[in-house]
């Protein structure tokens, strides 16, 4: 039973994980920069959650949207202004413009928001679902915050999915991330493509931001936590599809939880971080491997 | 016949290196022309120019009287040209349906419309109709090219440059294609085919260009270029008589 509920947790961590690396899976696939700003997205659309819920009361999981709103926006501006001037160069370079970006953002939310560890707590707390109640011979329990928060996590990265599949413009993202070339020659703008792309994939960070406030406590450094379990989740499910961060995700997630219960909580990033250089080192495609794209 | 597309003194190329020097070709409406001429000659770098893909230096591209050097690929398709790289390029992962909907990326056109255009390519390749919602990287090389072909075509251009169209495909294959070309042209469409098997070429089209190192060195009707001492030794491998 204890594996059983070991396994339950994992995997509403790893619905909230899959939220997290999806858009800097998005990112890297289709623009082909490995975006070390997506960490401090999510910081801020974490921030921004916190302020909505502590100033106007408004709940993490209702804000999500707007949060994804605004980190659209601060994302599209951002590659518009300054990661288009560089997207031709050498990926070495467009990952030092984005890690000079996350440097400005983190020291701009430290002045800001102060060091402190803040956390959504919610009034009144969700509580849990003790499935025991229900069933007596079965005892499990279900954190009600996190499943929301998995919940929600998934219905973004379901939206994104659905919008690659079957609109215009997600068509033309996945067309770019094909083949390039071949889109512009079907009269793709491929500068606008990246745009949204990039807004894309800051939008779900400022969602999963959101998603993780009443969870994860906030603080103004804690992007490079979550910009690590991208990171792996990527190498895990497989670059720039939604389906690998999905199961990259979910991978995570259980195999932090199991890690938790048999070498102790400290060793979890140990764990997945070992995982991912044997990964790197046997099946470099990740699992779901490489072809697909959506 | 009124001229579609009329380029003149068409330099262009990439970066610092010049590929084409001073280039001057016509396509007709309704003809299918063809640009013909050995590895290096500039052929693909020629297409590109012209379909805003690579930069040109200096010239001009006249399409339905407007000079279209300079504007961006996207405009060009706008504008009605239509390119078929060399090597397909099909998006991988999308079926054939997909593919061929992302040539009518650009039209604003109604859905009923574009219907209307893929049951054109559909009954035009019906092969590809039998493979509609197959992976396109599942394809073989007919098939990709008539998908490539036809993905061309939803983009409802007044003018299509096809790239090496019997590119490592069978003598069978290209004959099928060749034929399905010769229906498309019939129904209206004009040509601008770039083709490194000389003899298809000229049986297809019925105007030639001869690309060598960048310059147009010989043009004319299909039939006297065949019968050009030149062309033969050069281009089809036959001593002159």
């Amino acid at each position: 039973m204890l594996y059983v509920q070991i396994l339950i947790n994992g995997i509403l961590l790893g619905g909230l994980y899959a939220c997290i690396a999806v858009g800097f899976s998005l990112v890297w696939g289709v623009l082909n920069v490995i975006n070390i700003l997506h960490g401090s997205f999510i910081v801020l659309g974490a921030y921004l959650a916190f302020f909505a819920y502590t100033g106007l009361g408004i709940h993490p999981y209702l804000f999500a949207p707007f949060a994804a709103l605004v980190l659209f926006m601060l994302g599209y501006a951002v590659q518009l202004t300054v990661i288009n001037r560089v997207i031709e160069a050498p990926v070495l370079v467009t990952l030092t413009t984005t890690f000079g970006l996350a440097l400005l953002l983190d020291n701009l939310m430290l002045v800001v928001f102060a060091a402190n560890f803040r956390k959504v707590s919610l009034k009144p707390p969700l509580g849990v679902i003790d499935l025991s109640d229900t069933f007596p011979s079965i005892d499990l329990i279900v954190p009600v915050d996190r499943l929301a928060s998995m919940l929600f996590a998934l219905v973004f990265v379901a939206l994104l999915y659905w919008l690659l599949r079957h609109t215009v413009v997600g068509r033309a993202i996945v067309a770019v991330r094909m083949d390039r070339y071949a889109a512009t020659l079907m009269g793709v703008d491929t500068t606008k493509v990246f745009a949204v792309t990039f807004a894309l994939g800051a939008a779900l960070a400022g969602a999963a931001g959101a998603l993780l406030s009443p969870i994860f406590p906030i603080s103004p450094l804690a992007g490079t936590t979550y910009l690590g379990k991208a990171f792996v989740i990527c190498v895990l499910g497989g670059l720039g599809s939604v389906s690998g961060a999905l199961v990259g995700g979910l991978v995570l997630g259980v195999l932090e939880s199991f890690g938790a219960l048999f070498f102790g909580p400290e060793h979890s990033l140990t764990l997945s971080f070992t995982v991912l250089i044997l990964l790197l080192i046997f099946r470099p495609n990740g699992i779901m491997g490489k072809r697909g794209f959506v | 016949m009124v001229d579609l597309l009329k380029a003149s003194g068409l330099c262009g190329g990439y970066g610092d290196v010049q590929v084409l020097h001073d280039v001057a070709l016509t396509v007709k409406a309704g003809e299918i022309v063809c640009l013909i001429g050995s590895n290096g000659a500039g052929k693909t770098t020629l297409l590109r120019v012209l379909s805003g893909m690579a930069k040109s230096t200096a010239g001009s591209i006249l399409f339905a009287d407007q000079d279209l050097r300079g504007l961006p690929a996207q405009e060009i398709v706008r504008r009605g040209i239509a390119h078929v790289p060399e090597g397909r390029r099909l998006f991988a992962g999308m079926t054939v349906r997909e593919n061929l909907l992302m040539g009518s990326y650009l039209r604003g056109d109604g859905r009923a419309v574009i219907n209307k255009d893929l049951d054109f390519v559909l009954a035009t390749f019906p092969k590809l109709a039998e493979r509609l919602h197959q992976d396109a990287s599942t394809l073989s090389g007919g098939e990709q090219q008539m998908c490539a072909i036809g993905r061309g075509l939803m983009a409802n251009p007044t003018l299509l440059m096809i790239d090496e169209l019997s590119l490592g495909l069978s003598p069978k294959l290209v004959g099928e294609l060749s034929k399905a070309l010769t229906e498309i042209n019939r129904a209206g469409q004009s040509i601008l085919l770039v083709e490194q098997d000389v003899a298809t070429a000229l049986r297809l089209a019925s105007t030639g260009f001869v690309l060598d190192t960048g310059r147009i060195v010989l043009s004319g009707p299909s039939n006297e270029l065949v019968a050009n001492p030149s062309v033969r030794e050069a281009y089809l491998g036959m001593t002159a008589a």
